[in-house]
């Protein structure tokens, strides 16, 4: 039995902001000279609600796909932020106030059982994806899932996070039995709690980032039987493209394979990152049939996490 | 025959152990224990402690009358002032290591008693050669990693010339980690390395997984130039005091390092800090430069520490230290174990939190 991709879906925070208008409200750490060697050019705002956007990227999937909603078992939400995990009022009960359900009766899904995905940072829709694939080959009955990532920084807050440029968007992956699209051949992830202070040990999370992303890229492979030469094409959550040259020296992938054309446009769009770039590239033409395509990220807590797909 | 010893850098990490060895023997008389800047305290009523600056001039920064006594008494030098930091300018590095021992060697050749001038130097003379390096090797145009190595190249360019003039040999160390018993007198980059990774800040090392990290024991550093020093010095040659054949591959470093740390700190083992990856050089300085712009003080401090050092093993060779070895194991002098005296280096480190505190984990002034 096996598990794909079969449709993905995305929307973007409807202002784009340069760097250097970024820098200029005083929403950055770094200078914009500097974020702008590391590949970014600027940042998509969002003045909707992550919620509202979670929305928008779900009904164009189904729009776009036709697919029968009620066709749709599980549902799962994935939001980095607490903030994106309830539709808050002043009232304490308001902290009950799923997204996730909203999503679901809103769009009609009505046979979906509904999670949600927290605490695991930038790789909650990464894991979101591999946990509907366990839940579709745990369940004989069930045929597709839908996973959906939201993320809306407060108005006003600082948009670079550890040298990364960071944007609002929102996107919903299908996932479907019997897929021959964007087979999914091996996922790992790795916590390692230690780093679980990001302010206090932010230095060392820089640190232990490389070592720790070089091994999971490097066991994933293995799992899938691969080796790194095999990779047709590396789909990356976009941090900054310095960071990613650094990595590919790392796990000796050449800078030719890696998708990087949307870190500048698009920026760091925390969870959905692999999955706006793996629909861009295969837009593009970039993607062939039987492509093995490696998807790494990494999320604060601390998360590393890597999927190898058959495109 | 009965010496009189000129030490310089008396207070380093190579003379404190030294010193006493020299006290020890009987057919030492007395010791000129030369220091820069520290406070000395004489281990034994044959050691006169001296303030002296190499780079003061051909009178080492010594009064006339001391300076008059020294000259006309010692038959043997022991050159162990350096300046070690790889972090220093070349200029730095040359005013202790090239100017000091061209003031030493004009010094020298006032001595009318002079029998023997050991120069100690490090075997990183070879610079960015790769291969086997032999005690004799020392011309090359293969660059350096840092300050230090040039400047110490540079010396011996000038301690060779000299050869002719002055009983002169050269004792070249490689890089000294600690006691057998595994105290760490004097904190050095290796061990500042070692607790990078001890605190995750330490993300990666440039080299290959076979390149080998040549590291002695100080007792067995110190041990060796006495022998070659005062019991069998041998004018105009060169020996490496080195690991040699037993020198470790990086990869097998880190393990034994990881090892060491799991053994003598339990609890470090839930941080679940990974090893850090042997990288190529330009992914390395990719990321020290990455570092230096934008990262705060305690990232740019972890990769300098690295930085000027570590390169070293990009250029993978091998020490032989066929002659050194053979004098010493005449005299039944024998290399310890670096498998053995590693991890209670290791061990030293991290019980004593890198010196900070005491431990009971080494022997002699544990």
């Amino acid at each position: 039995m096996q598990v794909g991709i079969s449709a993905i879906e995305y929307v973007l925070g409807s202002d784009t902001v340069s760097v250097d208008e970024l820098e200029a409200r005083g929403m950055l750490d770094s200078p914009a000279v500097r974020l702008s060697e590391f590949g970014f050019s600027c940042a998509r705002l969002s003045r909707e609600s992550s919620n509202t956007l979670a929305t928008a990227a779900t009904s164009k999937l189904l729009g776009t796909t036709g697919v029968d909603r009620t066709s749709i078992d599980a549902l799962f939400y994935a939001g980095a932020t607490p903030s994106c995990h309830a539709v808050v009022t002043p009232d304490p009960l308001s902290a009950f106030n799923y997204p996730v359900a909203q999503l679901q009766y809103e769009l009609e899904l009505t046979h979906a059982t509904a999670f949600g995905v927290s605490q695991v940072g930038c790789l909650g829709l990464m894991a979101s994806v591999a946990l509907a694939k366990d839940f579709l080959l745990s369940s004989e009955s069930a045929s597709r899932a839908l996973c959906v990532s939201a993320d809306v920084l407060p108005a006003g807050c600082r948009r670079e996070m550890i040298y990364n440029v960071i944007s609002d968007g929102a996107c919903a992956v299908l996932l479907e039995k019997e897929c021959g699209r964007n087979r999914i051949l091996a996922y790992r992830q790795v916590t390692k709690g230690y780093y679980w202070n990001s302010i206090a040990q932010k230095n060392e999370i820089t640190a232990a980032y490389f070592p720790t992303a070089r091994n999971i890229v490097r066991d994933t492979l293995a799992d899938a039987n691969l080796d790194s030469s095999d990779i047709s094409c590396i789909l990356p959550h976009n941090v900054s493209l310095r960071s990613w040259e650094i990595l590919l020296g790392l796990i000796q992938i050449g800078r030719e394979k890696l998708f990087a054309e949307n870190i500048a446009k698009m920026a760091h769009v925390i969870a959905a990152d692999n999955w706006i770039n793996l629909r861009d590239a295969a837009e593009t033409g970039r993607l062939h049939h039987g492509d093995k395509l490696l998807l790494f990220t990494f999320g604060f807590g601390a998360n590393w996490a890597c999927m190898v797909l058959e495109h | 025959m009965a010496h009189t010893v000129l030490v310089t850098g008396a207070t380093g990490m190579i003379g404190q152990a030294l010193v006493p060895l020299l006290a020890r023997r009987n057919d030492v008389r007395a010791i000129f224990a030369l220091t820069h800047t520290r406070e000395y305290m004489a281990s034994s009523y044959k050691v006169t402690p001296v303030r002296s600056d190499l780079t003061a001039g051909p009178d080492l920064g010594v009064t006339p009358e001391f300076g008059r006594e020294i000259l006309d008494r010692t038959t043997a030098i022991v050159h162990a002032a350096a300046n070690t930091r790889f972090s220093a300018s070349l200029e730095e590095a040359r005013a202790v290591n090239l100017e000091g021992t061209k003031n030493l060697l004009a010094f020298a050749s006032h001595c009318p008693r002079l029998k023997a001038f050991a120069a100690l130097s490090t075997v990183h003379v070879a610079g960015k050669r790769t291969g086997t390096i032999c005690e004799e090797d020392l011309d090359h145009t293969s660059g350096f990693v840092n300050s230090y190595e040039q400047s110490k190249y540079e010396a011996e360019l000038l301690l060779r010339e000299s050869m002719s003039a002055l009983p002169i040999s050269v004792l070249r160390l490689s890089t000294v980690l600690g006691s057998t018993t595994g105290e760490v007198r004097r904190m050095a980059a290796i061990h500042y390395a070692l607790r990078l990774y001890y605190n995750s800040l330490a993300p990666m090392i440039p080299g290959k997984q076979d390149s080998l990290v040549d590291l002695i024991a100080v007792d067995y550093a110190a041990g060796a130039v006495e022998h070659f020093a005062v019991e069998d010095f041998l004018a105009g040659r060169t020996f490496h005091i080195c690991g040699g054949e037993n020198a470790l591959t990086l990869a097998r470093l880190l393990e034994l390092t990881r090892e060491a740390f799991l053994r003598y700190r339990p609890s470090w083992r839930k941080r679940a800090i990974e090893m850090p990856a042997i990288v190529d050089l330009p992914t390395f300085e990719l990321f020290a430069r990455s570092v230096e712009e934008v990262g705060d003080h305690i990232l740019r401090s972890s990769v300098a520490i690295i930085k000027h050092f570590v390169p070293q093993l990009v250029y993978s060779k091998i020490f032989s230290d066929v002659e050194c070895a053979r004098s010493l194991q005449a005299k039944g002098f024998l290399k310890p174990s670096v498998l053995e005296f590693y991890p209670q280096v290791v061990r030293w480190l991290v019980e004593s939190s890198w010196g900070e505190h005491g431990t009971q984990a080494g022997g002699a002034g544990a």
